[in-house]
This record gives C-alpha cells, sequence and structure tokens, in this order.
C-alpha cells in the first residue's frame, strides 16, 4: 500500500467537496477530490464508483449523491419515541436510581412504566372481572377489557370452580369465621390446621410439616430459619425469587449453580468442603421450574449432598399436586418420596390458596423453623378459610378423581405442545402444567403480547428480571378444564401473533436459543 | 458441472477466511476481490481473543503476532470507574464448543492489526491452501437462471470482462454488498443510532494493554498496533458528528481530552500522528437474508454492526467457520443445501445473537451510563471473576444472558467490596448527567 501523507485531506472534507462539486454538476472537480479519498473508504465503500466519476451519466451521477449523502449524513429512520423507549428498556435498568430522596428518585421507574402503558406493551397488573375458568374475562392495566381462552391462572385442577371446594371453604367461614386473628405460634391455628399438616405430610411423606401464610415466606422462612452468616447456601441460578432472596439475606456465601447441573454441585461442594468443615451448606432447587419447565436429577443430588454433609432443599410449588403417580410431584415420578431433606412448597397453584408449608421428617428441624423462620411466627396465621379449603383440596389431590383431572390436564397440555411445535415454534421442557413457549428477543415478545390481547388468549409474557436477558417468553399454564381442542385454537392463534409481531418490526431474529 | 464448487467475492475477513476452509476441505474454489493486496479499509481493527483463537485454529496465528503486539489483559474505564480483566480460558472454550463443537486452538491473547498485515495473510492462506485468488477483480454482475444465482461477470486486472460459474455464489463483500444491492436484498432489524468514530496511527508512546475509556457520551480508546504505532480512537453519538467534523483534528484532541485526561496528555505532548484522520458515521445496524437460491451472504454482508464493541472481524471469522461447515456438508452430499443454510440460519438468527445485537445497538447510541451502570461497575471492582465475565459478555464470548441475569445482578451488589464513594461522578450525579447531555463540539 502507498502510506498516505500525513497531511492529506480528512475523507470527510473530500465527500463533502465531492458532494459540493456534483450540485455543480462539476464531475471534474469530483474525480479529482475522489481520487484524494483514503484507500480504507474506497476499499469499504465499493458501492461507490471512485474511479469513474468523471464519466457518470445522469442516474449514475443522481444514485452516487444519494449513496455518498447517506453515508455522510445518514438520515436517522423515523421512529415513535415511545414505542422506542418503552421497548428499549427493562426493569432492573432502573434497579439503581440516583438521588437521596428515597421517593423522588422513583420517578424515572415510573415514567418508563408509563411509556410501556401507553403503547400497550406493560404485560403486568391485569384485573379479573369473574372466576377466573378455562375462559376468564379481564381488564389490562388501562381499562381495556376482554376475554379470552385463559393461560394466566395457576389453578392447575381447576379447583377455583369445583363444588367440594366451594363447599369447604363455606363451612370454614361458618364453622370459624374469615379471621384467624393471631400468629400460629399464638393462637392462629385450628383444628383444620392440624389436619392439613397431617394430609400434607403423607402426601410429602414427610410428616412434620409446618404451615405458612405465602409460598414465598415457606421458602424465605425456611431459608432465613436454617441458615446463618458463615453457612454456604448453593442454589440453581434459575430457582425461585423467594429462595434466591433468602439467600442474599442470609449469607454472603452463596454459589449460583448452573441451572440443573448436578455435577457443578458436586464439585462446588467438594470445593467448599476442602476450605470449610465447620459450618453447613444449604443446596437449593425448585422441583418442577416455574418458567422452564424442567427438573433436576433429585436422586443424584440428595445423594451428593450426603456425600457433603450439605442439606437439600427443593421448592415443589407447582408439581405437587398437578403431576406424578398420585399428586406426588416430581418427588414422586423419581421415586424419591420420603428421601428429600426439607421439601418446601405452596399451595397457591394446585391447591386453591394461598400458603405454603416446609416439611421434613425431623421434629427438631418443625420447631426450630416455627420460632426461627420468622415468616411463621411473626406473620398472621392461614385463614379458616385457606386451611379448609387446602385440606379439601390435598383429598382430592389424592384420590380418584385427582388422578382423573390430572389426566385431562395433561391432555390439554399435549395438545397444546404439539400445535405450537407443529408450527415451529420452540416449547421448552417436559410436559408440565407450565408450558413455557421461547420468544427470545424482548421487543417481539411485547409486540406478540400486545397483538394476542385481542385476539382471545390470555397469555403472560414473562420477561427479563424473571428470565435472564434476551430469552423472553410466555409462560402458558393449562387446567384441566382446558379441552384439547381449546388449546389447540389457542396456539394457532398465539403462532399467528408472533408471525405478525414479526413482520410489524421487520424482524430476522428467530429463537432457538444459541 | 461448473468449473468451480463456490465463488466467493470479496477477499477479506470474510471472504478469504471463507475461501481458505472450503479449499482446505478440498473444494474448488475461485475467490475474488476489486481490491489490491496489501491494502487497508475502514475499520479500528482490534480482534478479541476468540478472533485471535479462529487465526490459531487456522494456523495463521503465530505469523500474525510475528509483527503484531498481543495482550491479555484490557482496562475499561467508565466515568472515572476503572476495571481490568481479560476473557477466561473457560468461557473461551465454552464459547468455540458450542459455536463450532470443539476447543481447539484456544488462546487468550487479543491483537490489534492492521488490515493491510491481516488481509493480506488471509489471502495468501486462501491461496496457499488451494483456492484461486483473483485481485483487482471487480464483479459487476450475477449471472441467474430463473431466480437461481448461477455464476458471476466481472471485469479483471487488465479489464477483460470474464464469466465465472460455481455450484454457490457466496456474497463476502462488506456492508455495502454488491450481491445484496443486486439482488435486491431487504434489509431487517434495522437500527439508525450508531456511533462516529474517528481515529488515527500514532508512535511516540508505549502504554502496554489496551485501554477503553467512556465519559458522559463520548468515548476513546488506545491500543498498540503493527510498526510500533498506536491505533488511537474517538467515538461518540453521530447526532453530534456534524460538530465534530467542523474541525477533525482539533476535535479529536478535545474528545481526547474530555474523556481521558491523562491519554490526551500522552497523545499531545508524545504522540507523533503518522497517517490522517480517518473516520465514518454510517455505521447503523441491520441483518439481510442469509441465503437464497445459489447464494448465501457472509461477514458484514449479512449483518453489520456499530464498531463500538469491536466485534465485525471477529464475527467474520465466526461465519467463515460456519459456512464453510454448512457448504462443505452440502458439498459432501451429506445435507441438502437448504439444510446446510438452515443450521447456517438457525446459528446466526439465535437467541443469543440477537441478545448481543441488541447490547452493541444500545450501547452505539451512546445514552451517558445510567446511574445503576455505573454502580454496577463499582460493584464488580475487586470481583475478578465477574469483572472477567463482563469482558467477555461484552466481546460477545459469553452470552449476554448469563451475565445479565436477574440473580447474578443481585449477588453482584451484595458481593461489592467497594462503594461509590470515591467516585466523583456520584457527587452531583443528576447535575453531571444533564452536563453530559450538551454536545461537546457545539
Ligand atoms: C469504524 C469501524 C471500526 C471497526 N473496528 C473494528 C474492530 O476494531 N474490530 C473488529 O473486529 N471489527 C471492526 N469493524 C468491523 C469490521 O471492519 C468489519 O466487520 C469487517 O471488515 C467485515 O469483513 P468482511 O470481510 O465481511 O467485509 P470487508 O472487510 O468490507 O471486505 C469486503 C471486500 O469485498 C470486496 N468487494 C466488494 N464488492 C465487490 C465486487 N463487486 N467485486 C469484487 N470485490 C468486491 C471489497 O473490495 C472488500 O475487500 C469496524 C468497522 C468500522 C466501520
Ligand atoms: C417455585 C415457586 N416457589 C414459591 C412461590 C411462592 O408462592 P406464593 O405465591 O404462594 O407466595 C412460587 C410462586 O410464585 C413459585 O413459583
Amino acid at each position: 500500500m502507498s502510506l498516505p501523507e500525513l497531511d492529506q485531506r480528512d475523507d470527510d472534507e473530500l465527500i463533502g467537496t465531492i458532494l459540493a462539486a456534483a450540485g455543480r454538476q462539476d464531475l471534474e472537480a469530483m474525480a479529482a477530490a475522489a481520487a484524494e479519498v483514503s484507500e480504507m473508504t474506497r476499499n469499504w465503500a465499493t458501492h461507490i464508483p471512485w474511479d469513474e466519476f468523471d464519466s457518470l451519466d445522469e442516474t449514475a451521477l443522481n444514485e452516487v449523491v444519494a449513496d455518498l449523502t447517506q453515508m455522510w449524513e445518514p438520515v436517522d429512520l423515523q421512529v415513535d419515541a415511545d414505542e422506542e423507549y418503552a421497548l428499549d428498556k427493562n426493569a432492573y435498568d432502573f434497579y439503581r436510581p440516583a438521588g437521596r430522596n428515597l421517593m423522588t428518585r422513583t420517578e424515572e421507574f415510573h415514567g418508563w412504566v408509563e411509556a410501556r402503558r401507553r403503547t400497550e406493551t406493560w404485560q403486568y397488573s391485569r384485573t379479573l372481572e369473574a372466576a377466573p375458568n378455562s375462559i376468564a374475562q379481564i381488564t389490562n392495566d388501562i381499562g381495556r377489557r376482554t376475554r379470552g381462552i385463559n393461560f394466566n391462572s395457576q389453578d392447575y385442577l381447576s379447583f377455583n370452580t369445583h363444588p367440594a371446594i366451594r363447599e369447604a371453604a363455606t363451612r370454614a367461614m361458618r364453622d370459624y369465621g374469615p379471621h384467624s386473628a393471631g400468629s400460629p405460634m399464638v393462637l392462629g391455628n385450628t383444628r383444620i390446621s392440624d389436619e392439613l399438616e397431617a394430609s400434607l405430610g403423607e402426601l410429602v411423606r414427610a410428616e412434620q410439616v409446618t404451615l405458612f401464610p405465602t409460598g414465598w415466606a415457606a421458602g424465605f422462612g425456611a431459608m432465613a430459619g436454617l441458615v446463618r452468616q458463615e453457612d454456604h447456601v448453593l442454589i440453581d441460578r434459575l430457582a425461585h425469587s423467594c429462595l434466591q432472596q433468602g439467600a442474599r439475606a442470609t449469607t454472603r456465601n452463596v454459589v449460583r449453580y448452573e441451572h440443573l447441573n448436578v455435577e457443578a454441585v458436586r464439585r462446588h461442594l467438594v470445593d467448599i468442603r476442602r476450605r470449610d468443615s465447620r459450618n453447613g451448606i444449604l443446596v437449593v432447587t425448585d422441583g418442577l421450574f416455574s418458567v422452564d419447565a424442567d427438573w433436576p436429577d433429585l436422586v443424584t443430588l440428595q445423594r451428593v449432598c450426603r456425600e457433603h454433609d450439605a442439606t437439600l432443599l427443593v421448592d415443589v410449588a407447582h408439581d405437587l399436586g398437578s403431576m406424578g403417580p398420585g399428586g406426588t410431584g416430581v418427588l414422586g415420578l423419581q421415586e424419591v418420596l420420603g428421601d428429600i431433606d426439607i421439601v418446601m412448597g405452596a399451595f397457591s397453584k394446585t391447591f386453591c390458596s394461598n400458603g405454603g408449608f416446609v416439611a421434613s421428617a425431623s421434629p427438631a428441624l418443625k420447631q426450630y423453623l416455627k420460632m426461627f423462620g420468622g415468616s411463621h411466627f411473626f406473620s398472621n396465621a392461614l385463614s379458616p378459610v385457606q386451611t379448609a379449603v387446602v385440606l379439601e383440596a390435598s383429598k382430592i389431590i389424592r384420590s380418584a378423581e385427582g388422578d382423573l383431572l390430572r389426566s385431562r390436564l395433561h391432555s390439554a397440555v399435549t395438545a397444546l405442545r404439539d400445535e405450537l411445535t407443529g408450527h415451529g415454534l420452540t416449547c421448552m421442557g417436559e410436559p408440565s402444567p407450565i408450558v413455557p413457549l421461547l420468544i427470545g428477543n424482548e421487543k417481539l415478545a411485547r409486540i406478540a403480547n400486545r397483538l394476542l390481547f385481542d385476539r382471545g388468549v390470555l397469555a403472560f409474557m414473562v420477561e427479563f428480571p424473571v428470565t435472564p436477558t434476551g430469552s423472553s417468553r410466555f409462560r402458558l399454564q393449562v387446567q384441566a378444564n382446558h379441552e384439547p381442542e381449546e388449546a389447540r385454537a389457542a396456539a394457532r392463534i398465539i403462532a399467528d401473533a408472533i408471525t405478525d409481531a414479526r413482520t410489524y418490526l421487520s424482524s430476522a431474529f428467530g429463537s432457538t436459543e444459541r | 458441472m461448473p468449473r468451480y464448487d463456490a465463488i466467493v467475492i470479496g477477499a477479506r475477513c470474510a471472504g478469504a477466511s471463507t475461501g481458505m476452509l472450503l479449499a482446505r476441505q478440498g473444494h474448488r474454489v475461485l475467490v475474488l476481490d476489486r481490491s489490491s493486496f496489501p491494502s487497508d479499509v475502514i475499520s479500528t481493527h482490534f480482534l478479541w481473543p476468540h478472533g485471535t483463537s479462529y487465526l490459531n485454529r487456522w494456523g495463521l496465528l503465530d505469523q500474525v503476532l510475528a509483527v503484531t503486539p498481543s495482550h491479555t489483559e484490557v482496562t475499561f474505564v467508565n466515568d472515572g470507574i476503572p476495571l481490568t480483566g481479560s476473557v477466561p480460558d473457560e468461557l473461551l472454550r465454552a464459547y468455540f464448543r458450542d459455536w463450532h463443537g470443539d476447543d481447539s486452538g484456544v488462546v487468550r491473547t487479543y491483537a490489534s492489526v492492521r488490515r493491510h498485515v491481516l488481509d493480506q495473510m488471509l489471502v495468501e492462506a486462501a491461496s496457499k491452501a488451494g483456492a484461486e485468488v483473483r485481485t483487482n477483480f471487480t464483479v459487476r454482475e450475477l449471472i441467474t437462471e430463473g431466480d437461481q444465482v448461477v455464476g458471476v461477470r466481472g471485469r479483471d486486472s487488465d479489464g477483460q470482462l470474464v464469466e465465472e460459474r460455481a455450484r454457490i455464489v457466496i456474497g463476502a463483500d462488506g456492508r455495502n454488498s454488491f450481491v445484496a444491492r443486486t439482488l435486491g436484498l431487504p434489509k431487517f432489524d434495522e437500527r439508525p443510532r450508531c456511533t462516529f468514530a474517528y481515529w488515527s496511527y500514532y508512535s511516540g508512546f508505549d502504554l502496554g494493554p489496551a485501554q477503553l475509556h467512556r465519559r458522559g457520551r463520548l468515548a476513546c480508546a488506545v491500543a498498540p498496533t503493527n510498526h510500533d504505532q498506536n491505533m488511537v480512537l474517538v467515538w461518540g453519538p453521530s447526532e453530534w458528528s456534524r460538530e465534530f467534523r467542523r474541525d477533525v483534528s482539533g476535535n479529536f484532541q478535545r474528545a481526547l481530552d474530555f474523556v481521558s485526561p491523562e491519554l490526551g496528555e500522552v497523545v499531545r505532548t508524545q504522540g507523533v500522528r503518522a497517517e490522517r484522520v480517518y473516520g465514518t458515521l454510517d455505521q447503523s445496524a441491520f441483518l439481510r437474508p442469509l441465503a437464497g437460491p445459489g447464494w448465501v451472504l457472509v461477514g458484514d454482508a449479512e449483518s453489520a454492526k456499530d464498531q463500538c464493541t469491536a466485534i465485525g472481524m471477529t464475527h467474520a471469522f465466526r461465519g467463515a467457520e460456519l459456512v464453510a461447515d454448512a457448504l462443505g456438508r452440502w458439498f459432501s452430499g451429506d445435507v441438502s443445501l437448504e439444510a446446510a443454510m438452515a443450521s447456517y440460519e438457525g446459528r446466526r438468527r439465535s437467541q443469543n445473537a440477537a441478545a448481543y445485537y441488541d447490547y452493541v445497538c444500545t450501547l452505539a447510541e451512546m445514552r451517558p451510563y445510567r446511574h445503576d451502570e455505573l454502580q454496577l461497575f463499582v460493584a464488580l471492582r475487586g470481583n475478578q471473576q465477574e469483572i472477567d465475565r463482563f469482558v467477555a459478555t461484552h466481546a460477545d464470548v459469553a452470552p449476554v444472558s448469563e451475565f445479565f441475569q436477574a440473580s447474578n445482578l443481585l449477588l453482584l451488589n451484595d458481593a461489592a467490596k467497594e462503594t461509590s464513594a470515591g467516585y466523583p461522578v456520584f457527587e452531583d450525579y443528576p447535575g453531571t448527567a444533564r452536563m453530559y447531555q450538551q454536545n461537546l463540539f457545539a
């Protein structure tokens, strides 16, 4: 290459000169300036006929002017500023606000939420107009109503409309009233609470059961009760928020291991035990993961834990009752009932109520958690109505009717997954009441979600922080009351909405993971 | 049977590499470029460690490093918050296993190598592998039968009109791709906002490893390159380019002084500029369709992005391995062309690719770092493992989704060893943020 002289004119200036000359139709001046343009730029802007400026006809000249102008002063495409702002950010962009006034510094986040709402891409805080069934009637957060096939409710066995469940609620209301009026450590529990603890203990085959006012409180409380500053927590990267926050709150010795990777757990355990033979290690995982619909190999995980004197906690919030033999969930499927150190769950998915529990084989652990779990001792007990509903649910779950409901649920799940896959879409994980439909890009998901709202399907879009960035999805939650044909129709509508959203955004990205 | 299996248009990072890899598989390859070599092309030519690893996998790295300085650690300074790190070996290995099924040839060093050095070596390697390379050859037409591309027509170095045919025509002809323009291919996912970038070459100082500085809406970088020189680069939002261009060399120094007074001082007092200042603001990002009947695109031709993460050449190398692998399977009769192209497309248009594309395009808007981003940089200080993962994420070695994941960000926060106390940018952040919005060159 010929080393350019230092005092040659910059390309910018030269292109300006060329454009000015083109305005005067001075082809010779154009060619003279082009000869000075750097080799770098000539080899890059290969669509410009740099050597042919002196012989351009009118069409060619116009083309050169257009191309050079685009290079020199690219026109910004017209963009809807509001929509761009709404689609470009995510909630954690606002996690560390600036300023010392805790109240005013929330304004920036609010501004973004408002932009999302104005552009109808805010998927949160929709409200129900009637009891949610396989079809639901809802209002979105700016007051628009719609009705659609409902994959937004976590009521896997459709207990919310079950007569026996409603009857149990009414009876408890009549017998005890709506209020528990105290901590379970004082006088908040009733005889139904004892019966419920026994029933749950039989279901998970870990008879020492403690009740909590929510599933979140159970997860957080179990960890807060057990783990101390110098202990260690090994937690699946995708475990539920209540467990992640439990880990943060209790110790700084937290390792987030790769999702489902039991071998990684083993390596970390070896590593920790090499450094620390004195303190405890709690290994934490979900059973059925609520956004990925997969589960860990619990047989190996529990064995590895025992080999290193670590304790295993499994959160069965989504799978208990809704799958597995007799409703025993992932534990039953893997034949580890009675074998897991600590089982934790929530009633809010299949058991038709708020509430949660922690179960183990140890009476000592039970008493300890009741005292030190915080959210058990220092929070009002489940209400009598809630307790009665959960008890009734646990009975149906263990009955022949439970098997029937689970098989109906399974047929709807299969129909939904098959139809979605048939449209070239990716359902993640294993067949379970949760069907995660992978979208990927957040913008695409937000627009598809906006389209779906008016097309008769209620699907919850999950994005960062629930999923990692760039891996958003629809989380479809199926119920026993969904007819397979209903599920297939919904799948077709969803597939169309995604296609239309992709066209709207003019995007070429697909949704395979890597 | 046409004379060639493949004709590659363009003989630089994407084209020469693809031609070389196909020829090494034993296929009949013709590589054409309108340039003569050695020659430069617009680029600030920084290769991250996966970029150099590709060269190593292909047996070319020693030759490059014989004339090019290389380092492992890189320093980012964002609004006065320094982070020094390097891309970890295990993430590099995971990258190569994931993308190409094997992790041979991994190196952890990066290098800034002039294109007149690198592209010449690539062209020679393609020839040596058995590809026929014709330079000074401008392709002027695609030959089609129906909607099938079957060959090219163009002018060779003597000005003769020449016609060649092949089973597939590979457009490795850059951002302004002739193939794409001729076929009238649309652009997807366009992101008009990008940076203006101006740079030149200086001798007279040696600062060791590369540095990347960022302050407000402006940034600068220095990296040691060939001929004992340093590539010194400044960039900023394209909205400010009109004012910047009123006095390119004056504003170049002004931007350096604003972003990093220390670096500005070194360049002003010790630097000896060897060439003119180069620059461009035509860097908006887009994707094009990847393949169609008789043609396939690779490198900038299929997807161009802003320079701000210095990734285009490495992506061109990656594309070359992917496309050569896919076409190889078709040539050998293992799969249909459609299936081969579908696998290429699946990789290039995946979720992870989309997330990185978003990362680059957002960064290229050059908005001042938000308070929470700056606090994240402070939280990273002293946490070497996570700094390294951040570097790997920035360079597209590790998926964006693994670093930018809620529980990870919360944990980073909790593990923070430093507070914002020592960094002046936090003193009156709202005031500073307002000042940052003013065009420095107005
Ligand atoms: C300012 C700037 C800075 C950058 N900095 C970096 C960086 O630091 N690191 C990095 O990795 N990337 C960087 N990039 C991106 C990088 O330069 C490109 O991604 C890379 O050059 C793409 O390689 P390619 O082979 O696809 O295309 P190119 O390098 O553009 O090569 C295309 C070739 O095709 C030839 N050609 C075109 N049309 C025809 C025709 N009709 N007939 C024959 N031949 C033809 C051309 O002559 C040219 O040689 C930067 C880009 C810019 C704009
Ligand atoms: C896995 C998991 N654990 C715990 C909870 C918390 O349960 P609850 O909604 O009862 O607080 C949920 C529900 O959000 C969950 O999905």
